[in-house]
């Protein structure tokens, strides 16, 4: 089945489009089917139901969905945590 | 390459600040002046920063890549490098308070269509790969002149 995975920063351009990205290769690596919507933290809820959110800035509201910070693809601390994080929600 | 787009009069070595508004008003001013941003683009950066902030912790070497939406860009998207002489403190993206202090500013202007995402993806990506290098980070904080903060970068990209 195909998963939707949200992946938001602040403006959409450059951090969600790094953690986009990699979330894409990781997917692909692990043969997951992935559908990526990348939008700004502010369309995270007109763009749900979705499996996965991971961004790149914080965020404090519950929108029902696993959050995962994607901060890491962007400072390279911490990626395989992060990786297997995602695909824990993704697999489970 | 991004070596290869980089503008000398776009770089500083040793350059001072005492907050990450006065580095966004040396640098995007900069940048403002030299026609490749808009005059909002300054407001538009520390704006963004407050909100989501870019400063990041690789390693301890301290990081900031603060960029604004495209409309505050013209056409062509550059990058401007500042090497500070002491640290700059930015609070850490993904955060709301914890800080780091910056020495090494990668302003990004970014050009595009509002709403088009993915774009300019490659080199987004040779930029994350420059500031995961820690090695190449400190010789960017040793470097005295913007001939040879290009240089380093060249090297970097040569071996992507």
């Amino acid at each position: 089945m195909k998963k939707k995975v949200i992946v938001a920063c602040g403006g959409a351009v450059a951090t969600s489009t790094i953690a986009a990205n990699k979330v894409v290769e990781l997917c692909k690596k692990n043969g997951i089917d992935v559908e990526i919507c990348q939008v700004r933290i502010s369309e995270i809820q007109s763009n749900l139901p979705a499996d996965l959110i991971v961004t790149t800035s914080k965020v404090k509201r519950d929108f029902g969905v696993p959050l995962i910070t994607g901060m890491p693809f962007i400072s390279g601390m911490g990626v395989e945590k992060t990786e297997a994080s995602i695909l824990k929600v993704l697999q489970g | 390459m991004i070596w290869e787009t980089l503008k000398p009069a776009l770089i500083f070595p040793g350059a001072e600040a005492a907050s990450y508004e006065e580095v966004f008003q040396q640098v995007g001013g900069a940048l403002t002046a030299a026609g490749y941003t808009k005059s909002t683009y300054v407001e538009a950066l520390i704006e963004r920063e407050r909100e989501y902030p870019t400063g990041l912790d690789v390693d301890g070497w301290g990081v900031a890549i603060p960029h604004t939406p495209v409309e505050h860009v013209n056409s062509e998207t550059v990058i401007a490098i500042a090497i500070f002489k002491n640290p700059v403190e930015f609070v850490q993206m993904g955060t709301d308070d914890e800080t780091v202090g910056v020495r090494i500013v990668f302003m990004l202007a970014i050009a595009g269509k509002p709403g088009e995402h993915g774009a300019h993806l490659d080199e987004l990506q040779r930029i994350i790969a420059i500031i995961q290098d820690t090695g190449l980070l400190q010789n960017l904080l040793n470097a005295q002149s913007a001939e040879e903060i290009i240089k380093l970068i060249e090297e970097k990209e040569k071996t992507l």
